[in-house]
């Protein structure tokens, strides 16, 4: 099976750094799919893609950029079992998967307590137990809810 | 429920287009109760289980709402109305087919949100519509409160609050279909409409906050504190460490109840004394009564032993009793010869209860043999079904069906499977690709053994020992896994993302156990009784055009020379063909009847390569029609060869096994 090649992206306007492989702006868009414009999953902000080249020199010569944001945002997989979380951005690379866990009510926004890790992941939303693989955890980003917070809603 | 019984039914002004055709159909997310109510709105019988995905083809039934006939349509569940995702094709064809019918959406009322964003989706249908808030008393336990009036004068549609397993609230729930209505615009107006696999999820984004609005203004929650017992079995289910221990514990008690209870004390029952001693002689009386011939039937003994058993050799022995009674061998009286007439009485009676009688071995096998053992067997599994366990053991094999290319999901098809191959095969398509479905349905056929054959093998299990026993069971899952993980690499298609609900664990309900139990038998007894008819009336004439002989002779190289078994072993695997089982119960047969004539490698040879047979001639069809002609020719195909290659190589295998 082939594996899209990877290359990584940073939102010029929040620093969120993420996979994207295929199209880039939102649908709808009227160059269809020559359109190179990439949408960061965090801010929805619009920015044309770096060119790889540009990348590469970037990345030899350049410090790494500071991340502010991506510190208060975690990958699912590092909250810990009982933790509660709020959803910040699905970094799926296909829109159907973000759709499949949106019809769960899995939105930015939405908050959802981490129940078990092992085998599976398994996340509470709402009165929804969802089990979900650890492949999806990871692409699912949230905001840590404190646990004096959460156990107040 | 609380004092929320009072259903606003508003908006009478918009009320429902003139129904000429008058209909409603039942729609909401997987596992909400539209089953039940569909049950109890037309009183009809459809499979209700405690995991999303029960129902997967419409059911149509009718209800009488104001003394009117009015048909009522149950649907396959969904969480989305987009006809792009295959699994919401069903539901969305109905509604696209039925233009003038009544949409009532049940919702889970725990589950408030998922149920409003379906919600908002068919109002875009712009369509007379109403909401079903049921499971009112689960959302009573979980702490939360609906403001119901609040909620109708939202959506601007009647909502009505069930119970549908106590009934309470159908009666409501008809007298409110009259003013199901279109929805408010503020829920019925389209979100931007856009184009692509992104916009799906945008749109879900944009109605989601939409319905916080409507939530805000009409749900509480107040959790209680601590979890209940049910929910705390649901986590330990699916705990890597506690989750085994309950998977073998529910491993066991089923064997116990299936393969010791149901094949052994009740098989050992009906066989023995019912037919043996009782069914038998009485068919054998009356046929002789009305067909005469001059000959005598012969005399054998019938031994029966009461046992509670413990474990497959040991049990508490209640009583023993042996019995002289008649046998369905007989002796022409010496030095007659047979007149035409008498010899057509001769082959009636033979084929009634002869050797290869209708009575004596169709009925003896289908109704003493197999009945008990699917009887126990449907009834462990419809309490399994209920419980809400079957999707957490999807969270443990998760992983392991990786390598088969398949999700966890897959696992509820094979569970089912082992109720009844051909039902399981149609359930694949709760799967979401057809990589997926192939493969399941491949391993369903080809290493899932069906109740009846279950029952049966168990029972053959006791003819060989632990070690042998242990063989056979690791050698189908490996068989299983090598298939699946061979097709997986030949199959170009694509495995879907593991994302599954977890429906909560319920105390299953006796009424419906009972019901779902008496319903799979009643399907059995009509269904797999006349195939055991005809397999046997295939044998009898086979014999008597002394075709069997030669059938027999023609397969000597294949059973004699390639699996080492006994020629006259042929028949079993012959009517095999048809039905798996039955095959299986021939070789049973020959494995522990009154002269056995298999060693202990012999039925483990014969175990492993019926086991390993097409289950039947109508899960071959039901491949045919799910996945079209060309896969089933395909699986038939491979299939045979594979279970008689490995069926030899265990053959060659004997003296390095050593059993
Ligand atoms: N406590 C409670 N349980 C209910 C109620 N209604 C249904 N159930 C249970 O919910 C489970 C699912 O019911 P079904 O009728 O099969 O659900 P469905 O919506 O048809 O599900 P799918 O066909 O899979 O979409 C069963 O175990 C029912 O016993 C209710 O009002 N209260
Ligand atoms: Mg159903
Ligand atoms: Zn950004
Ligand atoms: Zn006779």
């Amino acid at each position: 099976m082939k594996k899209p090649p990877h290359h990584y992206h940073l939102c010029p306007l929040c620093g969120f750094e993420f996979e994207r492989t295929e199209t880039h702006c939102a649908d709808g868009c009227p160059m269809g799919r020559f359109c190179n414009l990439i949408r960061c999953p965090n801010c929805q902000y619009e920015f044309p893609a770096e060119p790889r080249l540009l990348g590469w020199v970037r990345r030899l010569f350049c410090r790494e950029p500071s991340r502010a944001t991506q510190r208060e945002m975690v990958g699912l997989h590092e909250l810990e079992v009982g933790e509660q979380g709020e959803l910040v951005c699905l970094s799926c690379e296909q829109h159907s998967r973000r759709n499949a866990l949106a019809v769960y009510g899995l939105v930015p926004g939405s908050r959802l307590l981490l129940q078990q890790k092992r085998p599976t992941f398994v996340i509470r939303v709402g009165e929804t137990e969802l089990a979900i693989e650890t492949g999806i955890a990871r692409e699912i980003f949230v905001k840590r809810i404190p646990r004096e917070e959460a156990a107040f809603q | 429920m609380k004092g929320n019984q009072d259903t606003a039914t508003l908006n009478v002004g918009r009320a429902a287009t003139t129904a000429q055709e008058a209909a409603i159909v039942l729609v909401g997310n997987p596992n909400v109760g539209k089953s039940v109510l569909f049950s109890k709105l037309t009183g009809k019988f459809v499979i209700i289980s405690n995991y999303p995905g029960t129902t997967v083809e419409i059911a149509r039934g009718e209800t009488r709402l104001d003394g009117e006939a009015v048909a009522v349509i149950d649907t396959p569940g969904v969480n989305e109305l987009s006809s792009r995702t295959g699994d919401a094709q069903v539901t969305c064809d109905v509604l696209r087919d039925h233009p003038s019918a009544k949409i009532v959406q049940v919702a889970d009322a725990k589950n408030l949100r998922r149920a409003l964003l379906l919600t908002l989706q068919l109002a875009e249908l712009g369509r007379p519509q109403m909401l079903v808030l049921n499971m009112m008393d689960e959302l009573d336990r979980c702490g939360g409160r609906i403001d119901i009036r609040k909620l109708s004068e939202l959506l601007g549609v009647p909502v009505v609050p069930t119970v549908a397993t106590a009934g309470t609230g159908i009666h409501l729930l008809q007298k409110n279909v009259a003013v199901a209505c279109n929805a408010s615009d503020f829920v019925a107006r389209a979100v931007a409409p856009s184009s692509g696999a992104a916009a799906d999820y945008d749109r879900n984004v944009e109605r989601l906050r939409r319905v916080n609005e409507v939530m805000g203004q009409c749900y509480t929650l107040d959790r209680p504190r601590h979890p209940t017992f049910a929910q705390k079995i649901g986590w330990w289910a699916t705990d890597p460490l506690r989750g085994t221990l309950l998977l073998a514990l529910a491993l066991y008690f089923m064997f116990w109840f299936v393969g010791l209870v149901g094949a052994g004390t009740f098989v050992n029952f009906f066989e023995e004394v019912v037919f043996h001693r009782h069914v038998s002689p009485w068919a054998i009386h009356a046929v002789d009564a009305v067909l005469p011939f001059p000959h005598q039937h012969a005399m054998e003994p019938s031994e029966y032993k009461l046992e509670i058993p413990l474990t497959p050799t040991r049990g508490i022995a209640l009583m023993t009793s042996t019995r002289e009674v008649l046998s369905s061998k007989y002796n022409l009286a010496p030095g007659v010869t047979l007149s035409w007439w008498q010899e057509a009485l001769r082959f009636l009676h033979d084929f009634l209860v002869g050797e290869y009688g209708a009575i004596t071995m169709a009925f003896s096998y289908g109704f003493a043999i197999v009945l008990p053992i699917v009887a126990t067997f449907f009834l462990v599994f419809s309490l399994l079904e209920d419980s809400g366990y079957l999707p957490r053991l999807a969270v443990m094999v998760n992983r392991l069906f990786r390598g088969m290319g398949l999700n966890g999901k897959a696992v509820l098809p094979m569970v089912l499977g082992l109720g009844c191959d051909t039902m399981a095969t149609m359930t694949t398509r709760i799967l979401e690709t057809r990589k997926e479905r192939v493969i399941t349905t491949l391993l369903l056929a080809l290493a899932v053994p069906c109740s009846a054959q279950l029952g049966v093998l168990m029972a053959m299990m006791a003819r060989i020992s632990y070690p042998a026993a242990a063989f056979w069971v690791l050698l189908m899952v490996g068989v299983a896994f090598a298939v699946g993980w061979l097709a997986a690499r030949v199959h170009r298609g694509q495995t879907s993302d593991f994302i599954m609900e977890l429906p909560p664990m319920r105390l299953p309900q006796f009424g419906n156990i009972a019901v779902k139990t008496l319903a799979r038998l009643e399907w059995y007894l009509t269904e797999v009784i006349p195939l055991f008819i005809l397999g046997t009336a295939i044998l009898f004439f086979l014999d008597r055009l002394d075709l069997l002989s030669k059938i027999t002779r023609v397969c000597e190289p294949l059973v004699k020379g390639w699996l080492g078994l006994p020629p006259e072993t042929a028949n079993a695997f012959l009517i095999g063909f048809l039905r798996r089982d039955y095959g299986a119960v021939c070789l049973l047969d020959a494995a522990t009847g009154s002269n056995p004539t298999l060693s202990a490698h012999q039925v483990l040879v014969a175990m492993v390569t019926i086991t390993l047979f097409m289950p039947c001639i109508a899960t071959m069809f039901m491949i045919a029609r799910e996945l079209g002609k060309r896969t089933a020719l395909w699986v038939t195909l491979f299939i045979f060869p594979f279970a008689f290659l490995v069926g030899g190589i265990v053959h060659r295998l004997e003296h390095i096994l050593g059993f």
